[in-house]
């Protein structure tokens, strides 16, 4: 369950502050929040990753008030409970696939079953890559291994930051159903912020900021 | 998986600027463990192997030179000086001890000493084997001789003239084994003693050789060569002159090389020196001032290397700390999204500082690898000349500074390129990124 009241962001350096319209989820609902570039869409998902702290309102996920953590509990429950997926997925340079996704489990805590990783490997087509470096892998392959380590430790919630803007029209429906799938698998809910009106038809609940 | 893990692999993926980073470390750590080791090995060198002598007395020439011959056994002697007057010096009461050497013979590069039985108690040896040298030619070996020459009691050799080992100027009375030393860790384990008859006998038998040649060399130019009679009667009569004469001198006027003396009280260093260099045609040299007006020129040496190795060390520091805050500033995105997996800053500190560490623990086993190696062929190559081993182990607490050191700017290098992470805003990184 996601829920967020009267949210409000100031960007002290640009002297601008941002409002968004208040969300309540139940869970394993999907979210589709669609907006212009500028228009404070990575805010929103920054607020509700924890990763910036709201000037006034308040988030809660999973019954928990994330705004009012410390930033130690905040970084444990961030580990445990959200899954983040970016426009140009990353992942740790120097680690290989499967050391990332044992990296993601153990900052989360989480116990690391290296069969738990080798199934969710095969569901997004990564098996074979199990051991090449991050380097090795293609564009559309980094985008899996992203949403791969947004859900091996079974999150809450899912953010997905413009997941599909750099991909052709095929990839972006597989991604899109990818995460739906795995957010299904999961139980979590799904949010993803972008300004692609391709990935429109896929979600039943859209807001616009 | 583990933090550790993650520093390693961190360092893999790097491993020019990893292997120059240890490199680096590794050579400044060596020489300044090397130079503090060559410092110590030399110090203790001088305290160990002066043996309490107070002067020494030989013939007239460079003070230093005599007593790095007579005492540290490196160097050939000034010359010879008569046994009867250093006999006159022994009685005199400032005298507590008062002990000759005579040398110039070795045997197979090991230097035999001629001495008397005080010799062997000044540096702290007593026999391991054996009996002590009683009668001419028997020679009491140092405990490196016996062991590196394979020498044991009952075993004879001739000694060569001069004090570097050859095989053309044999002398031809055979030695005697009969005693060996304990080790001492000085000088006298690779000394041969034996007693000042021996070094008489041997060379008092070489000029009876040389005279009796030349007498029948003066036969020959008799017989064959009628015309060149009176050069040769010259020749011969002037060959018997200073042959009889060489004769008789070692007959009357024995010679040593010095003469090793301890006084019964310092006072004695502020007039007996003088004394002996004013009244009579030898030296005296005072060997704890000798040695330490060596040392200070040498340290002049020590000094500069150890700039260097400073330098290299401050270097190397620079490269850690540059290596570590390049990581840091180029992967700020990957740290960010460790950030995001739920890492704490802390971790991430620590990922850091593992990376340093490791850095540091690999140069140090390289350094003293590298030391080691370095250390043996400098052994090597002074036991094939001098053999003399005069490298000391470098005592733990020694080891402490340098290793304080380099932890230290260790320590800064990570602290100075962690200081990007505790600024860190992961919003600001992800969205850069994007």
């Amino acid at each position: 369950m996601v829920t967020t009241e009267n949210l409000t962001f100031y960007y002290k350096k640009e002297q601008h502050t941002f409002s968004f319209p208040d969300i309540f989820l139940e869970k394993q609902e999907d979210l589709l929040v669609l907006g212009k570039s500028g228009i404070g869409k990575t805010t929103f998902l920054h607020l509700l990753a924890g990763l910036l702290k709201p000037v006034n309102g308040t988030i809660c996920i999973a019954d928990t008030a994330i705004n009012s953590l410390s930033a130690r509990k905040l970084d444990i429950f961030r580990g445990q409970n959200i899954g983040l997926v970016f426009q140009k997925s990353h992942a740790i340079q120097s680690l290989n696939v499967f050391q990332n996704l044992q990296a993601r489990l153990f900052f989360s805590k989480k116990a690391i079953h290296p069969k738990a990783i080798d199934q969710l490997l095969i569901e997004l087509g990564l098996i074979e890559y199990k051991n090449s470096a991050i380097q090795e892998l293609s564009v559309g392959q980094l985008q899996r291994l992203g949403i791969a380590l947004s859900v091996i430790h079974n999150p809450k919630v899912i953010l997905a930051d413009e997941p599909t803007s750099s991909l052709d029209d095929e990839n972006c429906k597989i991604v899109i159903e990818l995460l739906k799938k795995q957010a299904k698998q999961t139980e979590a809910n799904l949010i993803v912020i972008t300004h692609d009106h391709r990935v429109k038809s896929f979600f039943s609940n859209t807001i616009t900021i | 998986m583990n933090l550790l893990k993650i520093s390693i692999q961190n360092m893999k993926i790097k491993p020019l600027y990893t292997f120059l980073s240890i490199f680096i470390l590794a050579l400044s750590i060596a020489l300044l463990l090397g130079v503090q080791q060559l410092k110590n090995s030399f110090e203790h060198q001088i305290k160990n192997n002066l043996a309490g002598v107070d002067l020494v007395i030989g013939a007239k020439g460079s003070p230093l030179q005599l007593v790095v011959s007579s005492v540290l056994h490196l160097d050939n002697p000034t010359g010879n000086i008569p046994y009867d007057e250093a006999q006159k010096i022994r009685k005199n009461p400032m005298i507590k001890k008062a002990v000759p050497i005579s040398y110039g013979d070795n045997y197979k590069g090991y230097r035999i000493v001629g001495t008397t039985s005080e010799f062997i108690a000044l540096y702290g040896a007593s026999l391991q084997k054996g009996n002590p040298v009683q009668k001419p030619m028997e020679v009491v070996l140092g405990y490196l001789v016996a062991e590196r020459l394979y020498l044991n009691i009952g075993d004879t050799f001739l000694s060569s003239h001069g004090l570097i080992e050859n095989e053309i100027d044999v002398h031809s009375d055979e030695l005697t084994v009969v005693g060996i030393l304990t080790p001492t860790q000085r000088v006298i384990d690779r000394l041969i003693i034996t007693n000042l008859e021996s070094i008489w006998q041997v060379h008092d038998h070489d000029d009876h050789d040389e005279e009796e040649e030349a007498e029948e060399h003066a036969e020959d130019h008799d017989h064959d060569d009628h015309d060149g009679e009176e050069e040769a009667k010259e020749h011969v009569q002037g060959d018997d002159h200073d042959n009889h004469n060489s004769h008789d001198q070692h007959q009357e006027e024995k010679e040593i090389t010095s003469l090793l003396i301890l006084f019964r009280n310092p006072s004695a260093l502020l007039t007996f020196p003088r004394n002996i260099n004013k009244n009579t045609n030898m030296q005296a040299a005072l060997p704890k001032y000798e040695l330490d007006r060596l040392y200070q020129f040498l340290g002049v040496g020590f000094k500069t290397v150890s700039w260097i190795a400073y330098l290299i060390l401050i270097i190397s520091g620079l490269t850690i700390f540059i290596s570590l805050y390049k990581m840091v500033k180029e992967r700020a995105f990957d740290l960010a999204l460790l950030r995001t997996y739920g890492a704490s800053n802390v971790q991430l500190i620590k990922i850091i500082t593992y990376e340093g560490l490791l850095i540091v623990g690999f140069a140090f086993v390289v350094g003293f690898f590298v030391l080691k190696i370095a250390l043996h062929y400098i052994l090597n190559v002074l036991d094939g000349t001098k053999q003399q081993n005069i490298l000391q182990n470098l005592p733990f607490e020694q080891l402490l500074y340098p290793v304080s050191l380099v932890l230290l700017i260790t320590i800064l290098s990570i602290l100075l390129a962690i200081r990007p992470i505790m600024k860190m805003s992961i919003s600001s990184i992800l969205s850069r990124e994007k």
